[in-house]
């Protein structure tokens, strides 16, 4: 075996992965070469340099994690629960996440089909379970009051960041007339959600929040899709489930300016 | 599902998986970002995994596979960049420990290889991170870049003579002890 051989098969050599004939032929090269035994400890120390230069691992991702790992087993022995509640005859909802385009679709197309209804009365549906992601949104929603929010501090919003990813990020709605007033971290019902604030020059108020589970079960859109509404009083709100994060928009504004900002919100997450 | 079976087997190799993750992302956001769903999708199919087999390797091919199809065409938005933070008391530590001058030049050494190797093509640094890092075989990293064992041993070759050149100072401060 020559230098040059030697050289084009040096990786191979220290890994291993040489067949037998060519392992020997190498062995008894660098044995004899000075140089090529030079080439071959520079190869060690470079794999000694990369085997120790890895990246520690956060804390907080580490967290983030087993803290997600958590709520997908949660997630998954509640619909287990459900699967067995219904009956061996009907399949469980797959878990299988929808693509932004099928979320968007869907949306879309349940926009349309609500369009008639929606805009005549929101649906009638059941009280949310107490206890349920939905109930808690409804009650923070309405405990916070006109009370402005701040900011969280950067752990705080480092969280809502691991946890949600990009969801967590407050949407400009100044277009819509909406001037952010702050955002926040909220526990629902033990989801962490992201709540942001916004006002209209006419005093009425908009509330977005943001967590990753389910989208609740007590209200279906007519057309059996992603989008569902929900009205408590003067304050109507618009539930949907984009990349497993659900939305929730809760508002005292005009009913359609509130859904269009759910198509808009919708379009984007 | 099998959340305990899950633990014992894929949860030990968050710190490799965090480490693939940043070198191929680029940011420590993006990085928890992609661990986390790696391991969220790793759980929902853990019943594909084969016992025996390399589970770390199972795990790099589906965080190399999401990050090709959701990560890398720019399609999350970029988040808040953030500090290091603390790092894991868990983490194995060198055996010895060295002097504050020691370990000062030890961890200048280690960001010139940690950029190093972000200066490479990403299939070349792709290699590098499966066999010099994490120890795959060259059989094991073919399946998961779904590539020949002769593309990554060639990728390999040309990315160690690259990452030679560029450091080529600090190779000399190399001890034998860590060979």
């Amino acid at each position: 075996m020559t230098c040059e051989d030697f050289r084009v098969r040096l990786t191979a050599f220290s890994l291993g992965e040489l067949e037998q004939t060519e392992l020997l032929a190498a062995r008894e090269h660098v044995a004899a070469c000075s140089h090529c035994a030079s080439q071959l400890l520079l190869d060690r120390q470079l794999t000694a340099l990369l085997r120790a230069s890895t990246v520690p691992l956060p804390l907080q991702t580490r967290e983030a994690v087993r803290g997600a790992l958590r709520a997908e087993r949660l997630r998954a022995e509640a619909e287990a629960e459900q699967s067995l509640r219904k009956g061996p005859g009907r399949p469980a909802a797959s878990s299988r996440r929808p693509t932004r385009r099928r979320h968007w679709i869907a949306l879309a197309a349940a926009m349309l089909a609500c369009a008639a209804v929606v805009a005549a009365s929101l649906l009638v549906v059941p009280a949310p379970d107490p206890g349920s992601p939905l109930a808690a949104a409804w009650g923070s929603y309405h405990a916070k009051g006109q009370d402005g929010l701040g900011t969280p501090d950067d752990a705080t919003a480092e969280r809502l960041f691991a946890v949600l990813g990009p969801a967590a990020r407050t949407p400009d709605l100044a277009g819509f007339g909406l001037q952010k007033q702050g955002w926040e971290a909220r526990d629902l019902a033990g989801h962490l959600a992201a709540v942001a604030e916004y006002r209209d020059d006419a005093g009425g108020r908009v509330t977005l929040m943001r967590w990753r589970g389910e989208l609740p079960r007590v209200a279906k859109a007519p057309d059996g899709s992603g989008l569902k509404a929900y009205r408590w009083g003067r304050h109507v709100s618009y539930w949907w489930r984009a990349d497993s994060i659900v939305w929730c928009l809760i508002g005292t504004i005009d009913q359609d300016q509130l859904y269009k900002i759910a198509g808009h919100l919708g379009g984007e997450s | 599902m099998d959340l305990e079976g899950f633990e014992a087997a894929a949860v030990p190799h968050m710190n490799a998986l965090y480490d693939a993750a940043i070198r191929l992302a680029g940011d420590q956001a993006t990085a928890q970002d992609l661990t986390q769903e790696t391991f969220l999708r790793a759980l929902r199919s853990f019943g594909t995994f084969e016992p025996g087999t390399n589970c770390r390797a199972w795990l790099l091919r589906i965080q190399y596979n999401l990050f090709c199809t959701q990560y890398r065409r720019g399609r999350r938005m970029p988040l808040v960049w953030l500090d290091d933070g603390e790092a894991d008391p868990t983490l194995e530590l060198p055996s010895h420990e060295p002097g504050p001058e020691e370990q000062t030049v030890r961890e200048l050494d280690r960001e010139a290889v940690r950029r190093a190797i972000a200066r490479l093509p990403e299939d070349f640094r792709m290699a590098v991170i499966l066999v010099d890092i994490n120890g795959l075989s060259c059989a094991e990293a073919a399946t998961v870049m779904d590539v020949p064992r002769g593309t990554i041993l060639s990728r390999l070759h040309r990315a160690r003579r690259r990452l030679e050149a560029m450091l080529l100072p600090e190779l000399g401060r190399v001890q034998a002890d860590d060979l």
